[in-house]
């Protein structure tokens, strides 16, 4: 397996943890009753636990644009130092995320977006 | 193809099924004229709880998906395919085919039982293709 592969394979990885952690988070506030039902009336989520669910949904649309991009580079056999690069910084600026979300620290969590952001739209330029 | 792109292909055509039956309900409940428009202000009627619960089930799927698309390619192109995996797809599939009925019939706590198999048989795959 390629490592940009493998990068794509850990950065599931991250965002299947985000989604645990954000169910685990939202448990002590909406209630283990309210969660295993069919959630007829919507609850919000507030604190903490609402950043962690904020950070997994932003995760999933990170990860449907990600995926797409390692698999067309992959698919023209463009891999390169390069693209490596972008991977890797990818998958850190994504765990950083995950981290600051959390924190609720302004800035420096839209910053690592933004790299997440920006080597996702590396890769596809490598790929054309 | 491998066998997890079978079942990639099944559960594409099992959301698109999915999303189709909540179209035919949010129709239903909203009518055509809502439903057809740019939508620039919320339905003067609600969706039923049934269309909610099939409206719900259909955007959790999406990010289902999305993770099981990855953990099955990631397999392939990595040559990891095995019994173990091959056998995670197809529960995989088979949960989510359950979800549909016990998140509309609001099976408690079968709903969420039936996401945690899901969400391990994609764990698995993902754990699979990185050893």
């Amino acid at each position: 397996m390629s490592n940009e592969l493998s990068i794509l394979a850990l950065y599931g990885l991250l965002v299947l943890v985000q989604i645990l952690v954000h169910v685990l988070a939202a448990t002590p506030p909406l209630g283990l009753p309210y969660l295993v039902g069919p959630r007829d009336e919507p609850r919000e989520l507030t604190g903490v636990p609402g950043r962690c669910k904020r950070a997994a949904d932003n995760a999933v649309v990170a990860l449907a644009l990600f995926a797409p991009a390692v698999l067309l580079v992959q698919a023209r056999g463009a891999f390169t130092p390069d693209t490596l690069l972008a991977a890797r910084a990818f998958l850190l600026a994504r765990l950083a995320y995950a981290v600051l979300y959390p924190l609720g620290l302004p800035w420096l969590r839209t910053l690592a977006w933004l790299v997440g952001f920006i080597a996702t739209a590396c890769l596809y330029f490598a790929a054309l | 193809m491998t066998p997890e792109l079978t079942v990639l292909a099944l559960a594409a055509l099992l959301q698109m099924a999915q999303l189709a039956l909540f179209a035919a309900f949010a129709n239903r409940d909203l009518g055509a004229g809502y439903t057809t428009s740019a939508r620039d202000r919320p339905p003067s009627r609600p969706l039923s709880i049934l269309s909610g619960r099939l409206q719900r089930a259909v955007t959790n799927h999406f990010e289902g998906l999305i993770l099981f698309t990855i953990a099955t390619l990631t397999v392939t192109l990595g040559h990891q395919s095995t019994a173990t995996t091959q056998t995670a797809a197809w529960t995989y599939l088979g949960a989510r085919l359950l979800y549909i009925p016990a998140y509309a019939f609001g099976l408690r706590p079968w709903r969420s039982v039936i996401w945690g198999v899901g969400f391990f048989a994609t764990l698995t795959m993902i754990l699979a293709s990185l050893i």
